[in-house]
């Protein structure tokens, strides 16, 4: 189908879906009235936690007494210099002296005005030549409790000042002690309104979203236009695209009618300075805020449409999403907690990253390897659900008259099919982002606890092992679910001799280019090597010395060569083929392998980018080519092979004259050599391949005259 | 025109499975009414599916002008014109907008689609109904749009569902005319239905499906040669006592 053709017919279909959605009174009410209801009363609540959460209100506390005689004389008290605290003790609580407002209660009680919340606290004064003063606080109050603290001390400093006086009369008095005060550290505005904001926009998010994909796909089915819109001659995929672009657009208009009601609300509430230090209106955060809730929008909406799309109706529909909504909260209440980073696990935990980014972009706090795993994890989990979705939405099982379990999902086919399908690769991503996450992110931290004790090979063979449970049984698994013949899953086949050869030169050129395109990168300023990292190298490649160089080449270059090509040349590029043509299947492949690469433990080795993807580009090209994972496993294991002992006998180079470990040029010479042994590899394969394409070989072409 | 060739279908239980069609096949030329009867549950609804392609067969094929609805579904949906009992309609859409999105879904250029949606109109009496919102509309009113809604892409073959449940005579009688219309513009059309004595006046010919199979099939005296019966409910009380 041509391109225009396709874009103006998918364009169509959103623009009904959109129509219907927008008509809905049901949708208006959740997307515009809520927010214009709750963040008033939000803000309203707010005010009332915050301002008793301890603090005195603008023009300080609020002190009530009996009589304008009492109020003049604790007046005269509280401004006396003898009331206040000491240089060091006002020093020590960050230079601010609370203020007191004292007024008579008029016709109340002292005690009665506190009880109906006119004052913040009561103080009952008998005057007379020893006046003696009670002081009330609400019980459970902190701003009340707070007060009648901060008083009683006052009149305590002022009785101690009056001791003072009367002890000056003895000589030469000299204190047992002297205080100062000082303090550590960073201040951390990170409050807890900058939790809570993220956390509801999340929410209200998920409540825009929920509607529209239930009515759009569970609904559909129920009023029973689904089965002629199934019936009619456009692919299911069309169809539900245009479902979820109306399901994300409102979303995130929802979204953004919250955004704009809570700020709006915080900036007329005056809480603004409380969340980001500021008075003036936050544009740049909030425009941050929406492109994550943009994201979040994108993820949740395709987890909606993949459970909406199982339902038969209505209320099915929401049987499934209750669960999931009561999930989503249990998360959001985590990241309330005091002490919750956006590391680790967390960081690619779905719905709490986003809250705890938001968090932190509000704080201004934010770290760019747990933003960029964030943000990776929400679109691999997006386009998992969506695939899902793809999956059930109008299929077979949804059609049926008889009842079917969501667990028919996971049932294995019972027909067995030659290679994955897009919707199998697209699980295993999303298997293997976190697998490979906790499985890499533990053992770093368990050889970082155990360094003493393990030694350098078992650590190299631990790392081999991570590699073949993640890459190598992730893959196996998708491919058992989904009854997969092995041998064309994972493109096993007979390579031809002559491509292997190809590959060998390739693999033995290959690395002096990965090394200038790393070089290239680096003065380019895509990702670079620190001080710290260098020396980190260094220290690795000391410690390569101890291990056997077959122990080298086996777990840094055979494992990652058999395994990697399995999952990335193998299980993912058969899966692709069958949808894209093989220049995107190529590109797309490299892609995911190089940022593979970057994604290791808690770090994120940018540097790693380019070169990864550009050997995913030559190996997936091999891969395409040959139409076999073995020769490019060769060439994976030579190219790795050799910049292992490279790296382990680096000094036994030193008379070739130049630094292999460092980040210079390669000389010219070294360059074209290896370079030319690469291209001559390249030929070698385009030849020794030409078979499998007749149409395209050199010589047919020549021959056409072309 | 249409050929159903050994359609099978097997549906999984809790515990083994049931065969919803067991090797059922027929041929429809243009200008032809079909009449696919039987009880419920007789397999009816699986067979037009699976000609739909919306159920996929265990063995057999359906072709439709020439072309297999695995090798080509989207090319098969095209040339069919569908419509059930249990259509519905986009309540918040208008009766026009729903017309000319169907036509969309099915390729029809926006300009035949308001010229045929008009044609269509005017022929089943919803002029009056085209700027109204779907949702406000009365059953009868429903049935008429979406029989409209089947033909706005003028497939040669129409399938149609159990057209006639839940009507009122007045609504029956629309679907008749309906089928006569279809009838005189050559379409083949198959009707499935279990409401044996609005058949015998429909159809020209007849398949008499029990338990997924396919009994007897013919015209009207065909079937009573066979079967020795008159009425095609008196030959489908043999058959279920068999």
């Amino acid at each position: 189908m041509p391109t225009a053709k396709f874009q103006g017919r998918i364009i169509r279909l959103c623009q009904k879906e959109l129509r219907e959605t927008l008509r809905d009174r049901r949708t208006i009410i959740t997307l515009l009235l809520m927010p214009l209801l709750v963040y008033p009363l939000l803000s309203m609540a707010l005010n009332r936690f915050l301002l008793s959460a301890g603090g005195p209100a603008e023009d300080g506390y609020t002190v009530g007494v009996s009589t304008e005689a009492e109020a003049g004389w604790l007046n005269t008290i509280l401004s006396d210099p003898r009331s206040q605290p000491p240089a060091e003790v006002v020093a020590s609580s960050g230079g601010n002296v609370a203020e007191f407002r004292v007024g008579g209660t008029s016709n109340l009680m002292p005690r009665q005005a506190l009880e109906e919340n006119l004052i913040d606290v009561a103080a009952e004064i008998s005057l007379g030549d020893t006046s003696n003063v009670t002081i009330i606080a609400y019980e459970g109050d902190a701003a009340s409790e707070a007060a009648r603290r901060i008083l009683t001390e006052r009149l305590q400093w002022f009785k101690l000042r009056e001791a003072e006086t009367a002890a000056a009369i003895i000589p030469r008095f000299a204190s047992t002690l002297e205080v100062n005060v000082t303090s550590v550290g960073e201040a951390k505005k990170s409050s807890m309104l900058a939790t809570i904001i993220p956390l509801v926009l999340v929410l209200m998010t998920i409540t825009g979203a929920v509607y529209p994909a239930i009515d759009l796909t569970a609904g559909e089915r129920e009023r029973g236009t689904m089965e002629a819109l199934m019936a009619s001659p456009v692919p299911r995929s069309y169809v539900l695209f245009a479902k979820y672009v109306a399901v994300v657009t409102v979303a995130l208009l929802t979204a953004i009618a919250n955004l704009l009601a809570m700020f709006t609300t915080l900036y007329f509430a005056r809480l603004l300075p409380m969340l980001t230090g500021q008075p003036t209106f936050p544009w740049l955060t909030v425009l941050q805020i929406l492109a994550l809730l943009v994201l979040f929008s994108c993820f949740f909406s395709a987890l909606l449409l993949s459970l909406t799309s199982f339902a038969k109706s209505f209320k099915e529909a929401q049987a499934y999403l209750i669960p999931v909504m009561l999930l989503s909260l249990t998360p959001g209440m985590l990241s309330l907690m005091p002490g919750v980073e956006l590391k680790g696990p967390l960081a690619i935990a779905p719905l709490i990253n986003i809250v705890l980014l938001a968090r932190d972009l509000l704080a201004g706090t934010v770290t760019p390897s747990a933003t960029v795993a964030a943000i990776l994890s929400t679109i691999v989990y997006a386009a998992a659900a969506l695939a899902v979705a793809a999956k059930l939405f109008g299929s077979d099982a949804v059609l049926r008259t008889s009842e079917q379990s969501i667990g028919s999902m996971l049932r294995r086919p019972l027909v067995t099919s030659p290679v994955p399908s897009l919707s199998a690769a697209m699980l295993m991503l999303a298997l293997l982002v976190p697998i490979y996450f906790v499985v890499s992110n533990s053992l770093m931290q368990w050889l970082e606890a155990n360094r003493e004790s393990v030694s350098i090979s078992s650590q190299l063979l631990l790392n081999a092992v991570a590699l073949i449970v993640t890459f190598g049984l992730v893959p196996l698994f998708a491919a058992w679910l989904g009854r997969n013949q092995l041998q064309t899953t994972f493109r096993v086949s007979r390579p031809q001799p002559l491509a292997l050869l190809g590959c060998l030169l390739i693999g033995v050129g290959a690395w002096a280019v990965a090394h200038e395109a790393f070089v290239i990168a680096d003065s380019l300023g895509i990702g670079g090597l620190s001080e710290e990292r260098i020396q980190q190298t260094m220290k690795v490649l000391e410690a390569w010395k101890q291990v056997p160089p077959w122990l080298l080449v086996a777990t840094l270059a055979l494992t990652p060569a058999i395994i990697e090509e399995l999952c990335f040349r193998g299980f993912l590029f058969s899966a692709l083929s069958k949808v894209l043509s093989p220049t995107r299947v190529i590109v797309i492949t490299s892609l995911i392998f190089g940022l593979f690469h970057v994604l290791t433990g808690n770090a994120l080795l940018i540097e790693r980018f380019v070169p990864s993807t550009l050997l995913g580009l030559i190996l997936g090209w091999v891969a395409y080519r040959s139409g076999s994972v073995i020769p490019g496993m060769l060439m994976h294991l030579t190219h790795n092979g050799l910049l292992e002992l490279v790296g382990r006998y680096h000094e036994s180079f030193s008379f070739l004259g130049s630094s292999l470990d460092d980040q210079s040029h390669l000389p010219w010479q070294w360059v074209a050599i290896a370079t030319s042994i690469a291209f001559v590899g390249g030929i070698t394969v385009y030849f020794a391949t030409a078979k499998r394409f007749p149409a395209t070989t050199l010589e047919s072409s020549l021959a056409r005259g072309e | 025109m249409l050929i159903a060739h050994s359609l099978k279908k097997l549906f999984p239980l809790e515990r083994g499975e049931v065969c919803a069609v067991n090797g059922l096949s027929f041929r429809i030329s243009p200008g032809e009414v079909y009449g696919l009867l039987g009880p419920n549950g007789a397999g009816k609804t699986t067979t037009l599916r699976m000609i739909l392609g919306l159920v996929t067969p265990d063995s057999g094929y359906a072709e439709v002008d020439g072309v297999r609805t695995e090798d080509n579904p989207i090319g098969v949906k095209s040339r069919l014109g569908f419509v059930s009992s249990n259509d519905g309609v986009y309540p918040w859409l208008s009766v026009r907008e729903m017309l000319l999105y169907f036509a969309d879904l099915y390729g029809v250029s926006q300009k035949i689609a308001n010229e045929r949606t008009e044609t269509l109109a005017k022929l089943m009496e919803i002029e009056s109904l085209l700027d109204r919102r779907a949702g406000s509309l009365s059953t009868g009113q429903r049935q008429r749009v979406t029989l409209v809604r089947g033909l706005i892409h003028d497939p040669p073959v129409m399938l149609l569902d159990e057209p006639t449940r839940g009507l009122d005579i007045v609504g029956v009688q629309t679907i008749f005319q309906y089928i006569e219309h279809l009838r005189s513009l050559g379409k083949a059309v198959v009707v499935c239905t279990h409401r044996l004595d609005e058949a015998e006046r429909l159809c020209d010919r007849f398949g008499l499906l029990h338990r997924g199979e396919l009994k007897h099939e013919g015209t009207l005296e065909q079937l009573q040669s066979s079967t020795g019966r008159q009425h095609l409910g008196e030959m489908f009380v043999d058959l279920m006592r068999s």
